[in-house]
């Protein structure tokens, strides 16, 4: 039987409001997570806006399945291969894990994509949001490095190869790019240690970075709200009474030009005005 | 963006806040059901196409095929472009000058496009870029997809006049995955590397070829894990292509 109106609560009700109190007392989390979920965005807001939010849950995705591929993935020349074939053959559902992360990899490419492309046709870009694409460019160009890295590590001859090509390639860059070969390869030639510094490239260094700017960039876009569609019927209206606010504002600086000195009103001396 | 603009824009944007509705449900109930079919779709992928276990690495021998992820392969197929003029060009330019340019326009472009319009119609200048760029970038991923890998297996080349070193040279050649990145007489590749049919035009020696094989300007991976007298009748074969074997 359940006690619901008599008397105090049960205990454990009683302990996780008192504990829920104790933090929001020191923490204010309660009216931020409120003013988070409630505030207001423009009420046209798209399904093309959910891109963003989707290369986030990919990125989570590829976070977990990631950490669980770390159980069993060994860096070592000798031991990396082995570890994948044990993966893809022995471990349960290993085979579900890796081709998870193996095609949300790709999934959370086409994700950015499409998102940078929703945001670019809108020009979502425009003041205040330049940051905002800014910290995305970033993200971008991370995810990119993720898959790069990524692809050594499976450790079998098309990787392997693909993967000299392309260090090569950073390398053959003017000024910089020997170092960043270097860096890469940690040393002049690819070596036993080139696997470790990829691994931990893949699972410390970038998903650090992606997280950092993940961050960022929902300060940007919680800070400034969500853009509304360029083609809002509210927003067109306020451009076409400021556009009719400007031209009847022309309108009366030309009749007040005419009514002082006898000159043609400008538009009708600019070619182009006249023309259309 | 001139003042007037901006103090235009927050005024707008405001009204259309104070006219808006809750972020929770409004826009979380169509994220969690688009991120949602995302994820289906990349676990009905992960079930049907199953990741493979390829072939361990062996650095010692080169019978490879360097594909990157798909989503290189418009690097890929740009160094190709590049890859019939001289040996400096396609490091710079495919390399070094188009993706850079591409990085720059990608992290500056807020602050070249900076009008108040938004509505892409009326933005010739971006949606120009955009169909330029998105056209590039489609074009060169499906050239990577679908043009072949190299030879067959147990597929030779079209010469004639191989004497004997030439034709361990051949078999060299075929089994370093040369023919991946190279094209002789239409077998092959067709990049990135440049086509090798007159590779003998150039008149190099053996020694000159050899030194190339070892240290190769970059994409080109290096081949000086191979035994001296492969690298020989690599070079051999390589130094005659054209003028000898035809
Ligand atoms: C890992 C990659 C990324 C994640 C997780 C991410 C996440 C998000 C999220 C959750 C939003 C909210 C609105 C929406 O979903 O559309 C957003 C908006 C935005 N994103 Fe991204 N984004 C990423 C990459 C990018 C890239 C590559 C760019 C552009 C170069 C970019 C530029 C922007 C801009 C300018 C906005 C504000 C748009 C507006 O207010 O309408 N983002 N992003």
């Amino acid at each position: 039987m359940t006690t619901k109106d008599i008397g105090p609560k049960n205990p454990v009700e009683q302990g996780v409001a008192q504990a829920a109190d104790y933090v929001d007392e020191r923490s204010g989390v309660k009216n931020s997570g409120r003013w988070l979920m409630f505030r207001n965005i423009p009420a046209g807001t798209s399904w093309f806006q959910t891109l963003g939010f989707t290369a986030m849950a990919l990125f989570g995705m590829q976070a977990i399945t990631g950490i669980i591929l770390a159980m069993y993935y060994k860096p070592d020349p000798n031991t990396a291969f082995g570890s994948i074939a044990h993966i893809t053959n022995e471990v349960t559902w290993g085979w579900m894990v890796r081709g998870m992360h193996k095609w949300g990899a790709s999934a959370m490419i086409v994700i950015v994509f499409l998102h940078m492309g929703r945001v670019f046709i809108w020009g979502a870009y425009k003041y205040p949001r330049e940051l905002t694409w800014v910290t995305g460019a970033m993200l971008l160009m991370m995810t990119m490095m993720m898959g790069l890295t990524g692809y050594l590590l499976v450790w079998d001859q098309k990787a392997y190869w693909a993967t000299v090509v392309a260090v090569n390639i950073f390398a053959s860059a003017p000024i910089l790019g020997p170092y960043i070969g270097d860096i890469l390869r940690a040393g002049p030639e690819f070596g036993p240690d080139t696997l470790s510094r990829f691994y931990s490239i893949h699972m410390l260094l970038i998903p650090g970075g992606i997280a950092t700017f993940i961050g960022l960039h929902l300060y940007f876009i919680i800070r400034l709200g969500i853009s509304e569609p360029p083609w809002a019927k509210r927003a067109l209206r306020v451009q076409r009474d400021e556009e009719d606010a400007r031209r009847k504002a022309a309108r009366n600086r030309d009749a007040g030009l005419k009514g002082s000195v006898s000159f043609p009103p400008a538009v009708v001396t600019d070619g182009q005005e006249v023309s259309r | 963006m001139k003042k007037a603009d901006k103090v235009a824009y927050d005024k707008d944007y405001a009204a259309s806040k104070k006219n808006g509705k809750p972020f929770f449900p409004y826009a979380i109930y169509k994220d969690t059901i688009i991120a949602g079919l995302a994820i289906l779709a990349v676990i009905v992928l992960a079930i049907t196409v199953r990741a493979e276990v390829g072939e361990p690495v062996n650095p010692a021998t080169t019978d490879f095929i360097p594909r990157p992820e798909w989503y290189f392969y418009f690097a890929f197929e740009l160094l190709k472009i590049f890859a019939n003029q001289n040996a400096l060009t396609p490091v710079i330019m495919a390399t070094f000058m188009v993706p850079n340019i591409l990085i720059i326009l990608l992290v500056i472009w807020p602050f070249i496009d900076r009008g108040p319009e938004r509505r892409i119609w009326k933005r010739p200048f971006a949606l120009g870029t955009a169909v330029l760029v998105t056209t590039g970038l489609c074009y060169l991923t499906f050239i990577g997809a679908t043009t072949p890998e190299g030879v067959a297996k147990g597929e030779t080349l079209p010469l004639t006049g191989l004497d004997a070193a030439a034709t361990t040279g051949e078999a060299l050649y075929l089994a370093n995955g040369c023919s991946s990145c190279h094209m002789i007489k239409g077998v092959g590749a067709p990049g990135p590397g440049p086509e090798l049919t007159n590779e003998g035009a150039k008149g190099w020696d053996n020694a000159k070829m050899v030194q190339w094989l070892k240290a190769p300007l970059a994409p080109m991976p290096s081949f000086a894990s191979l035994p001296p007298e492969d690298l020989d009748n690599l070079a051999t074969f390589l130094n005659g292509l054209g003028t000898k074997y035809k």
